[in-house]
C-alpha cells in the first residue's frame, strides 16, 4: 500500500476513485446505448428529459432506489442478495488492475512543513505483477454471480438463463485465455505495464533476425496479431453476454434470462456489472492490440514538454490571481505555482485521456455490434466456440511460436 | 506482527471453516458454493505467500472453470433421493466410518511427514525470491519435471477423449 500516510492515503483516494469512475460511467454507456440503438434503428430515442436526454439517467437511477422491493416466494434469501453484490465485484476488481495511463513519478517535496519522499503512483487501483493472469481469473468468477441469481429466484426460466449463461462463458473462456497467448509470446510479460512499454514508437520488429523499422505505423499489437485481435473481441463479447452472444438474456425464450426475478437497485447492480466487464473488456483491448495509453509518435517527453510549456505559460495568471484572495493569498499561489511534480501529473491526464479515448471506442463497438448483428441460436453459439474459435485460436498460438522463433534467430 | 501474517492467518481460517462447511452443509448445491469460496481463499492464500502465478492459476483453473462446472451440473440434478440413499443404510455408514478412519489417518500421516519441513522452511524461504517468478517456474517445468508434466498432458487428453466417448454412446442432442 504504501511506506507514509501520504502514500497510503493517496492509494486508497485512487482506488475508490477508479471504481466511482466505473460506477458512474454505466448511466452515460445506458445513455449511449438507447441513443445509440435509436439512432442505428432510425428512432429518435429518449431526447425528452433534459439536453438531449441527458437527465433521463438521473430519472432512471431514482427509479432504481424507489421501486418497490420484491422477492417471490421460496428464494434462497442470502444467496438472492448475494448475486448482485458477487456480479460487481469480479468487474471493479478487473478495471482496477488496468493501467489506465503512465505512472506518476513524484520528486520529493514539502507540504505544511513536512517533506515527503519520493512516489511512484502507479495509474491504477492495485499493481500486480502478473496482471493478464490476475484480470482472467477474477473474470472467471463471474459466473456464479448468475449461477447464484438464476438458481436462488425459483424460477425456471433463471435457472435456464443461468445455466446458459454458464456453460457459455466457460466454452467461450478457452477461446479467450488462448488467443492472449499469442501476445504473451510476443511480449513475453504478464504485466500491462511492460507490454504497453514495448508497443511505444514506430512499428519495429525482427525480420529473419534483422530489425525493420516502419515509421509510418504505431508498433501495436494489432499488426503482429490481427487474428488474436479478432478472436479476443469475439469471444470478449460472449464473455460479457452482449449481442451476437446474448442467449442467456433471449427475451423470447426466457424472459430476461438470470435476473428475471430481480428488480430495483440489485437489477442495477447487475446492469454495472456488465458495463463494468464490457469496461475491463475494453481497456484490456486497447492494452493488448491498441498500445494501451499509447499515443502513436508522441513520447512521453514529448507531452512532457508540452504540459510543462503550458503550465509555465499560465504560471504567473494563475499565481497573480491567487495571490489576490484574501488571507490565504500567498499559500494558495504557491499552491498554484508550476512545478515538476505537477507537470507528471499533467502528462499521465493526457495519456489517460488517450487510453480513454480508446475504452470509449471500443465501449462503442460493444453499443454498434448489439443493435446490428442479430442474436445466434444456441447451437451455433456453441459450435462457434468450440469447433471454429478453439481450433483458430490455437492455430495462433502455434503459428506465433513458430515464426517468433524463426524471425528472433539470428540468421546471418 | 506484520499485517500480511494477520491475513494470512484470517484467510487459512476462513479457507478450513468453508472447508468445513462444505463437508457438513446438507445442500449439496450449497456445498459446492462453500468449495468455490475455499478455492477462491486459498487462491488469496497463495497471493498473500507471494505465489503469484499459483494464486493466478488457482483462480483460472480451480475457481473460474471446475468449480463453476461443478456448481452447474449439481444446480440441473434434483439430488433428493441420491441424498436420503447416502445418508442411510448400513453400507453407507460403514463407508463414512471408514471414510472417518481414513482422513484422520491422512492427518496424522501429513502432520508427521511434515514436522521436517518446519526445520527445512527457514531453508526454502527465499528472500530473494527465485524460483518465484513464472519464468522459474516454467524452467522447471520444461527442464527437470518434463516427464512427469507431459504425462499430465497425455492423462488430461485421455480423460477429455474419454469423457466424448462416453457422452456420445446413447446418442445426445448433438449425436
Amino acid at each position: 500500500m504504501g511506506s507514509d500516510l501520504f502514500e497510503i492515503s493517496v492509494n486508497l483516494i485512487k482506488m475508490i476513485i477508479i471504481f466511482v469512475m466505473m460506477v458512474q460511467l454505466v448511466p452515460l454507456l445506458v445513455w449511449v446505448e438507447r441513443r445509440g440503438s435509436a439512432f442505428i434503428q432510425n428512432r429518435l430515442g429518449p431526447n425528452r428529459i433534459g439536453p438531449l436526454g441527458l437527465t433521463q439517467l438521473l430519472a432512471d437511477a431514482v427509479k432504481f432506489i424507489f421501486k418497490e422491493e420484491f422477492i417471490p416466494e421460496k428464494t434462497k434469501k442470502f444467496i438472492f442478495y448475494a448475486a448482485p453484490v458477487v456480479s460487481l465485484i469480479p468487474a471493479a476488481l478487473a478495471f482496477g488492475a488496468i493501467p489506465l495511463s503512465m505512472p506518476i513519478n513524484i520528486e520529493a517535496f514539502t507540504m505544511f512543513g513536512e517533506s515527503y519522499g519520493p512516489y511512484r503512483f502507479a495509474f491504477q487501483s492495485f499493481e500486480l505483477g502478473i496482471g493478464i493472469v490476475f484480470v482472467l481469473g477474477i473474470s472467471s468468477l463471474g459466473p456464479y454471480a448468475m449461477l447464484m441469481a438464476g438458481w436462488a429466484s425459483n424460477n425456471k426460466y433463471s435457472l435456464l438463463g443461468a445455466l446458459r449463461a454458464c456453460a457459455q462463458s466457460i466454452s467461450y473462456e478457452l477461446a479467450l485465455g488462448l488467443s492472449i497467448v499469442g501476445v504473451l509470446l510476443l511480449y513475453g510479460t504478464f504485466d500491462f505495464s511492460e507490454m504497453i512499454a514495448a508497443q511505444q514508437g514506430p512499428l519495429n520488429f525482427m525480420w529473419f533476425g534483422k530489425e525493420v523499422t516502419l515509421g509510418f505505423l504505431p508498433n501495436w499489437g494489432i499488426f503482429y496479431q490481427p487474428l488474436g485481435a479478432i478472436i479476443f473481441l469475439t469471444a470478449v463479447f460472449a464473455e460479457t453476454n452482449r449481442t451476437p452472444f446474448d442467449l442467456p438474456e433471449a427475451e423470447a425464450e426466457l424472459v430476461a434470462g438470470y435476473h428475471t426475478e430481480y428488480s430495483g437497485l440489485k437489477m442495477n447492480m447487475f446492469y454495472i456489472g456488465e458495463y463494468g466487464h464490457m469496461m475491463a473488456a475494453s481497456a484490456l483491448m486497447a492494452v493488448f492490440y491498441f498500445g494501451g495509453y499509447d499515443i502513436p509518435f508522441v513520447t512521453a517527453e514529448d507531452v512532457n514538454a508540452g504540459v510543462t510549456w503550458f503550465g509555465q505559460a499560465i504560471d504567473p495568471l494563475l499565481t497573480t490571481v491567487a495571490s489576490w484572495a484574501p488571507f490565504v493569498g500567498d499559500s494558495l499561489a504557491e499552491a498554484l505555482g508550476f512545478s515538476a511534480n505537477k507537470a507528471a501529473i499533467g502528462t499521465a491526464f493526457v495519456f489517460h485521456i488517450a487510453m480513454f479515448a480508446k475504452i470509449l471506442f471500443f465501449l462503442w463497438v460493444f453499443v454498434w455490434v448489439r443493435w446490428t448483428i442479430p442474436r445466434f441460436r444456441y447451437d451455433q453459439l456453441m459450435d462457434l466456440g468450440w469447433k471454429t474459435m478453439l481450433p483458430w485460436a490455437l492455430f495462433n498460438t502455434i503459428i506465433t511460436a513458430i515464426v517468433i522463433f524463426i524471425m528472433r534467430t539470428n540468421w546471418s | 506482527m506484520d499485517i500480511s501474517v494477520l491475513l494470512f492467518y484470517g484467510l487459512s481460517f476462513i479457507v478450513l471453516c468453508f472447508a468445513l462447511a462444505v463437508v457438513v452443509s446438507n445442500n449439496p448445491v450449497y456445498s459446492a458454493f462453500y468449495l468455490a469460496i475455499t478455492m477462491v481463499s486459498l487462491a488469496f492464500v497463495y497471493f498473500i505467500l507471494q505465489a503469484y502465478f499459483i494464486a493466478g492459476v488457482q483462480l483460472i483453473v480451480y475457481a473460474g472453470a471446475v468449480m463453476v462446472l461443478f456448481v452447474m451440473v449439481l444446480m440441473m440434478f434434483d439430488l433428493k433421493k441420491e441424498k436420503d440413499s447416502f445418508s442411510k443404510g448400513r453400507m453407507s455408514n460403514f463407508l463414512k466410518v471408514s471414510s472417518v478412519g481414513w482422513l484422520w489417518g491422512l492427518i496424522a500421516g501429513a502432520i508427521y511427514m511434515s514436522s521436517d519441513l518446519l526445520s527445512m522452511g527457514a531453508t526454502l524461504h527465499n528472500k530473494d525470491g527465485v524460483g518465484t517468478t513464472t519464468k522459474d517456474l516454467a524452467k522447471l517445468l520444461y527442464t527437470d519435471y518434463i516427464f512427469a508434466f507431459e504425462l499430465l498432458g497425455l492423462l488430461l487428453l485421455l480423460i477429455a477423449v474419454g469423457a466424448v466417448a462416453v457422452s456420445r454412446i446413447k446418442g445426445g442432442t448433438h449425436a
